[in-house]
């Protein structure tokens, strides 16, 4: 909790958990699970944003998937319709979704209480009537289809494992940014505004600028995770990017526990595995993955119930319960 | 006595509240640098909305808060606290699950880093307890000792005008006297300092002057030895009645 230096024992947690993740293409060639865990790397995209937003910041969007959606439509139109190249569809992607959370933030941070969650809300929803409008640019219901894959230089990347290191690469990457943020001068008000916003004022920090950084921030990281989402699997559809969506980000960020970014990193994981169950466990009978996907919400309610009851903090409070075990025993 | 001392905070007329209710009512008052003013009255007298107003965390609707010269009214907080007015706020309100270490670094959020070694090292010299205590979380600290913390935090942003807000309430005598003491010494460093205080007595024995508020204005004002010695001062706010001599 709030440690500036970090000692060697999680640099070789990290180092090891990171060479994990990125041996699994060479560990494995199937295509399924590869798949899979591109998408839980693309949710660890959005989380590292939502883990500073609710945990470090203490703000609630519930319109989180509006900005992984525009991200999606703006690189896939950009790059598939104009012609762009991948990087600049990105690029764009970002920016847009940067200006966009600035716009919502802006008004609706200035005012006290929860107004910023009730605007996420109502633009969530202006979004996703877009999406499905906005036919010549986001293709309406039918969704957008033939996203070309990645590519940088006319070098494409467009095997499973290539995405997959894509992905993991940038949320690696983005997981390293996040981590210095926390740690840096603005990270340390971040945690003081979530303890005591008076006190916070009464040291002169600017509140309404830190939150609307913190917001820009989250907005654009989703922003990029989108624009990712849509060149790996080569079509988006309205539905990808509805309130339920946003919920289920809501829900990472809650599970993982606050004032950390580990926590909602591995409960990311875990709700995007639920659906996906028999991708990691081998063996799973057909009839037993349909029953999981069938009650996935209720599993993602009774999963997030179970959690708040029994594991105070969330995934984040087990992890620190561990570290103090492993270090009492180390 | 020859030359004027500077002025450090002036205020004329200011008029604030919340919403449409009315508390503070037309309040002139004038703090000259190095000198520390108390500021009385009975309890909803308005004098931590007053303390609030003037470091922006109340808008004020009307009058004028000039801070060395320059016009701060309605500045927003963090650019008072840039200006260089702390406030220890009422209740201390610090960062409960931060280490007393981190909680005095945020207090330096406004100024160069360069600095925060030296702000760091005045602050434990004036309170010795919190360089002990600097890496336990400040929730775990004694009422006391985090009354010191909150008053090392507001030191760390290194104002020209310390504000405090009630800070010897519900803490023992001799913890009182401790503060208190602090209080003394950086005064006697030269720091400006406006205080409220419901124990008016204690308050006025420490105090070069005093104002006494009365439903959101000024009733009284004046040496804080001849407010000591008021009658009206000595029968409302000091509770004389309860017999001469008696200490707090």
């Amino acid at each position: 909790m709030g440690e500036r230096t970090i000692d060697i024992r999680t640099v070789a947690v990290l180092a090891l958990v990171g060479a994990l993740v990125f041996a699994v293409p060479l560990l494995t060639a199937d295509r399924y699970l590869l798949k899979v865990l591109t998408f839980v790397g693309i949710n660890v995209i959005i989380i590292t944003g939502m883990a500073l937003l609710f945990g470090y910041a203490g703000q609630v969007s519930l319109g989180h998937a509006a900005f992984y959606g525009i991200g999606a439509y703006t690189s896939a139109y950009v790059v598939t319709s104009l012609g762009w190249p991948w990087l600049g569809g990105v690029a764009l992607a970002v920016a847009v979704t940067s200006v966009g959370g600035l716009l919502l933030a802006l008004p609706s941070l200035r005012l006290k209480g929860h107004y910023l969650a009730m605007a996420t809300l109502g633009f969530g929803e202006i979004m996703r009537v877009v999406f499905v409008e906005a036919r010549g640019i986001t293709g309406g219901p039918d969704g957008f289809s033939g996203i070309p894959f990645a590519s940088v230089g006319g070098l494409a990347i467009d095997s499973a494992g290539a995405n997959y290191w894509l992905i993991w690469g940038v949320a690696a990457a983005m997981l390293a940014l996040a981590a210095n943020l926390v740690r840096s001068r603005a990270g340390r008000a971040m945690r003081a505004l979530h303890g005591s916003e008076l006190g916070a004022l009464a040291c002169g920090i600017d509140l309404t600028g830190l939150k609307v950084r913190v917001f820009v921030i989250s907005a654009a990281l989703a922003g990029l995770a989108g624009a990712l989402y849509a060149h790996v699997v080569g079509f988006i559809s309205p539905s990808t990017f509805s309130l339920h969506a946003s919920v289920v980000l809501v829900a990472m960020a809650v599970l993982g526990g606050t004032r950390s970014l580990a926590g909602p990193v591995l409960a990311a994981a875990l709700l995007t595995l639920i659906p996906f169950a028999d991708a990691v466990i081998p063996g799973l009978s057909r009839s037993a993955l349909e029953t999981i996907q069938e009650w996935q919400e209720d599993i993602y309610g009774l999963t997030i119930i179970a959690v708040l009851l029994f594991v105070p903090g969330g995934v984040a409070g087990a992890l620190r319960r561990l570290s103090r075990v492993g270090r009492r025993w180390g | 006595m020859s030359s004027e001392p500077r002025t450090v905070l002036s205020v004329e007329g200011l008029h604030a509240g919340y919403g449409h209710v009315a508390v503070v009512r037309g309040i002139d008052m004038r703090v000259a640098e190095g000198e520390l003013v108390t500021l009385i009255g009975a309890n909803g007298a308005g004098k931590s909305t007053l303390l609030k107003a003037l470091v922006g965390l109340v808008p004020p609707s009307a009058g004028t808060v000039r801070f060395l010269g320059e016009d701060i009214t309605r500045m927003r907080p963090e650019r008072a606290v840039r200006a260089g007015l702390a406030l220890v706020p009422e209740g201390r309100m610090l960062f409960g699950p931060m280490s007393v270490e981190e909680n005095l670094e945020l207090g330096a959020q406004v100024t160069d880093r360069t600095q925060t070694v030296g702000s760091l090292e005045r602050v434990f010299d004036l309170f010795p307890v919190l360089a002990e205590r600097r890496s336990q979380t400040a929730a775990t600290l004694s009422g006391g000792e985090q009354q010191m913390l909150a008053v090392a935090r507001a030191l760390m942003a290194r104002p020209r005008l310390l504000l405090l807000d009630e800070p010897s309430l519900g803490l023992a005598p001799k913890v009182i006297k401790e503060i208190f003491g602090a209080l003394r010494k950086l005064k006697d460093e030269g720091l400006t300092i406006l205080l409220v205080e419901q124990d008016a007595r204690l308050a006025l024995k420490h105090s070069d002057r005093g104002y006494v508020m009365r439903t959101g204005s000024i009733a009284l004002a004046g040496d804080a030895a001849d407010l000591l010695e008021d009658d009206d001062v000595r029968l409302i706010y000091l509770g004389a009645w309860r017999g001469e001599g008696e200490s707090s």
